[in-house]
């Protein structure tokens, strides 16, 4: 029911290039008019250990990762052990005929092997450094993909001359070697053809740190932890460039409160981590709601409890990040299903954070962050930025006396920045008055403390209503009407996606709520879309369902069926769609 | 003067050395003609870090003991900002140990000021990192009292980096000086400041630190800028306490060595329509 796309993987261990050989196949595809998606797996380890990346590839955009193999390149034992069920009818293996060993019993049928010299051609560092030219070749040799192709990427991506000589004639070499031995295949069922349109290849990360330097950021700052780091990487590299500073801070606590410092001064800050270091960021978290500082962290979800599995994905700190902090304040919670939202609800967010002064949190997780898709570029010239309720000198010289804090039906008050005329004021962690004044710092104010106390907390909830009105919460994809809705949030949406309009084309129909933005929670458009549902699948990477207590919690609604993984793997089309199955049956 | 003062009176206990601070800071800055529009106060929390509401410049109240990463957001945003942080020993010492060697190290321009009372105060009386050996407080009580080393800030901030430290008292007439030198100095500044605390700390009083403290500048040939014999002089503790610039020498700025920050200042710079088409090239 499912045409499923050409799917590769490359696999060995760690060191072995095994990573750049997937992007730069994906990349060479892409430049020939192919979409394509890259997957990453790999252990918390610098070398040794099992490295795989696979990458699909189409002639329609590919939306998420399927684990079943038409071609697998084993560069180690390991990556041949682990894979053999992996592999679907007609797949084919090539492997290193020096260093793997297939156990014939575990080859499934109509499955052929083909052993080639590759690490063992080689000596000592070079292996390393070039095993993956030779894997490539072979690759191409078998698969009928074009060789010219990986050359021509190769070209632009090698710096050293001679390094870039060697490569290609380690893959030249390695593709004529792999035709003397085998009779030509041609697996790769896709063709080659330039489409004129310009496409790139990026990860969930690339795009978060692109919208937000579309945005504005002028100020980052973080520690670095897997799979947040990237984002503070690209932000590094491209600092000079575009006229911001990353501050590598000494822990997530000085990070977070550096970025406080910065969005206090007047500049767009972002922050990026994973759960253990955005646990860190929480105190912090509060101080920004409670002075009113708008600052964006992104939190890139691992497998936990605690350390938890650094590389591998979930989806299982969203009832921590809506309530992250003590007391209670509004916070805007954004989860991006794809690289598409993590551009432009990136850059969204930025405004929303200085138009209501509230932080601003990026949900996101290992397998959005780190898997790569071929993607059109970024339709950016509408996007508009907004800077809210920043003021100018000549407004605070007309708006004497100032006060940072002064009450507003719609909680936001006239923000000043340090170094403008006629705008000082204090900004405090404590609960504060209109002038940002507190009750232990003077007796007389200490009097009014209820009221000040309460109407500070209003005044932070004020800002509530603006924030959903301003949001999209949710998107519905698929038919309107449906005999199933599946509801999920974030990086599960291109899997979920591939299964419905798989499921669709059979005649069923299913439709996919997705939660967008998670606090505020959008709860009249979850009801909204809920209440006409005729059966309800909620999909989440986790162990306890926690979107499905949010929609409880909110609408009353309960989801009838519920599939939850927590393996630390991602969803795939093929399991969405068996459990559709299984739910309409 | 005037303008630097707010209405609200500090609600600080009679006696007490953050007056004599409050005073200082305000003569050092009127001496050094800054502008208070153009000046962030950063603090932490504690008694000393309400020296915030009773200052009119721009000022952020933050965190327990986290006022040096906030004072360095600050300055990376707006490094034209005079920048001031500020608090107490608790705060800057304890939970804050981690920020201050680091800040250091990096030697951004923010003058440090902490308020070293040797015992928290605002929660009524427990040890804190720079309490002496022996002494008994709520959370270190006899027979032993505190058997925890103190802290010697002077010769922390030394090892870790500060380019400008110095040491004084709550009653010192010199104070103001020293900090306008502090604010004055390009680089990480820390003066540790020894602060009575009269409801707390009944053995650190004004007494004990009168009997001790000596000026290093009475010291035959002290010359600030030699690191050995700053050391030196920093290690000592007790009966004798030096006072006064003891060390000062040029380093190169943290901010001073980022390109983009000499083309423009991150808070001025325009955020409307930033083109990322190149992004976007690079990753085709």
């Amino acid at each position: 029911m499912w045409r499923k796309p050409f799917t590769v993987m490359f696999g060995g261990q760690a060191g072995y290039g095994i990573m750049s050989a997937g992007a730069l196949v994906a990349k060479a595809g892409a430049r020939n008019g192919l979409w394509a998606f890259v997957v990453n797996e790999y252990p918390s380890l610098i070398k040794g250990g099992l490295n795989t990346c696979i990458v699909s590839f189409d002639a329609n955009p590919v939306k998420a990762y399927e684990e079943r193999l038409d071609f697998l390149c084993a560069l180690s034992q390991e990556a041949l052990d682990q894979n053999y069920n992996k592999l679907d009818r007609g797949a084919a293996v090539l492997y290193d005929s020096d260093a793997v060993k297939p156990d014939r019993d575990k080859v499934p049928q109509a499955v052929t092997l083909y052993p080639v010299k590759l690490i063992g051609s080689l000596s000592g560092e070079t292996a390393k450094v070039m095993a993956n030219s030779a894997m490539l070749g072979a690759f191409c040799a078998l698969s009928g993909f074009p060789i010219e192709k990986i050359a021509d990427i190769m070209k632009t991506g090698f710096i050293k001359a001679k390094v870039l000589q060697q490569n290609l004639t380690l893959l030249y070499q390695t593709f004529d070697q792999t035709r003397s031995l085998f009779a030509e295949e041609k697996t790769f069922p896709l063709s080659f053809q330039a489409d004129g349109n310009r496409k790139m290849l990026l990860n969930g990360n690339d795009a978060i740190a692109m919208g937000a330097i579309k945005a504005g950021v002028k100020f980052a700052a973080g520690y670095p932890m897997t799979p947040g780091s990237s984002v503070l990487t690209y932000l590094a590299d491209h600092a000079v460039e575009y006229g911001l500073v990353f501050k590598q801070a000494e822990d997530e606590i000085a990070a977070v409160n550096m970025l406080i410092g910065a969005g206090f001064a007047g500049v767009r800050a972002l922050g990026s981590t994973s759960g253990g270091g955005f646990a860190l960021m929480t105190e912090a978290l509060g101080f920004a709601a409670q002075a009113e500082v708008p600052l964006v962290i992104v939190n890139a979800q691992r497998g936990g409890p605690s350390t938890g599995l650094p590389t591998r994905t979930a989806q299982a700190d969203l009832n921590f990040v809506v309530h992250a902090s003590q007391g209670e304040f509004p916070r805007i919670v954004m989860a991006p299903g794809d690289v598409e939202e993590c551009f432009f609800e990136t850059f969204q967010l930025f405004n929303l954070v200085e138009k209501f002064q509230v932080p601003g949190i990026i949900l996101t997780d290992k397998y959005l962050a780190d898997s790569s898709i071929v993607h059109p570029y970024f339709e950016d010239g509408d996007l508009r930025v907004d800077r809210g309720a920043l003021v100018d000198e000549s407004w605070l010289n007309d708006n004497q006396p100032y006060l940072r804090y002064r009450a507003a039906e719609d909680g936001v008050s006239p923000r000043a920045i340090p170094g403008q005329m006629k705008g000082r004021h204090i900004a405090t962690s404590y609960t504060h008055g209109e002038d940002g004044f507190y009750s232990s710092g003077n007796r007389e104010y200490a009097a009014q403390e209820p009221e000040i106390t309460a109407a500070g907390l209003d005044k932070l909830f004020a800002k509530v209503p603006g924030i959903l009105q301003e949001i999209q919460g949710v998107k519905l994809h698929g038919p309107q009407a449906a005999e199933l809705t599946i509801i999920g949030w974030g990086s599960s949406k291109g899997a979920i996606l591939e299964a419905i309009t798989a499921v669709n084309q059979t005649g069923r129909t299913v439709n996919f709520l997705q939660v967008l933005y998670l606090s505020p929670f959008p709860a009249e458009a979850v009801q909204a879309v809920l209440q006409g549902s005729k059966r309800t699948l909620l999909i989440e990477g986790n162990k306890t369902g926690q979107l499905g207590a949010m929609i409880r919690t909110y609408t009353g609604l309960s989801m009838e069926e519920v599939y939850l993984k927590y393996d630390s793997r991602p969803f795939t089309p093929a399991l969405i769609i068996e459990k559709i199955k299984e739910v309409l049956l | 003067m005037e303008d630097l003062k707010n209405s609200y009176v500090p609600t600080w206990c009679i006696g007490c050395g953050n007056y004599g601070i409050w005073n200082a800071w305000k003569k050092a800055f009127m001496s050094l003609n800054l502008d208070p529009e153009q000046t962030a106060l950063v603090t932490g929390i504690g008694c000393s870090s309400k020296i915030a509401q009773y200052l009119n410049t721009y000022r952020i109240e933050t965190l327990h003991g986290r006022s040096l990463p906030v004072a360095t957001g600050v300055k990376l945003a707006n490094h034209q900002l005079t920048v001031i942080a500020e608090g107490g020993d608790g705060d800057g010492m304890g939970l804050g140990i981690g920020h201050f060697i680091h800040t250091a190290r990096r030697n951004l321009d923010i003058t440090y000021l902490i308020h070293n009372n040797q015992i928290y105060g605002l929660t009524k009386g427990q040890s804190s990192p720079t309490s002496d050996l022996g002494i008994v407080t709520k959370f270190t009580p006899p027979p032993r009292g505190n058997v925890e080393q103190p802290i010697n800030i002077v010769q922390t901030a030394l090892q870790a980096g500060a380019s400008f430290v110095a040491r004084s008292t709550a009653a010192d007439p010199k104070l103001a000086e020293i900090i306008a030198q502090a604010i004055k100095h390009k680089g990480f500044s820390v003066i540790d400041i020894l602060q009575p605390c009269v409801s707390f700390n009944h053995v650190n009083t004004y007494k004990w630190y009168q009997e001790r403290v000596y000026a290093v500048s009475e010291l035959s040939d002290y010359d600030p800028t030699d690191y050995t014999k700053a050391t030196a002089v920093a290690a000592q503790w007790g009966d004798k306490i030096p006072t006064g610039v003891i060390y000062a020498a040029e380093r190169m700025t943290y901010e001073s060595s980022l390109p983009q920050l000499a083309v423009q200042t991150l808070s001025i710079q325009s955020i409307e329509a930033i083109i990322v088409t190149p992004l976007m090239d690079e990753l085709a």
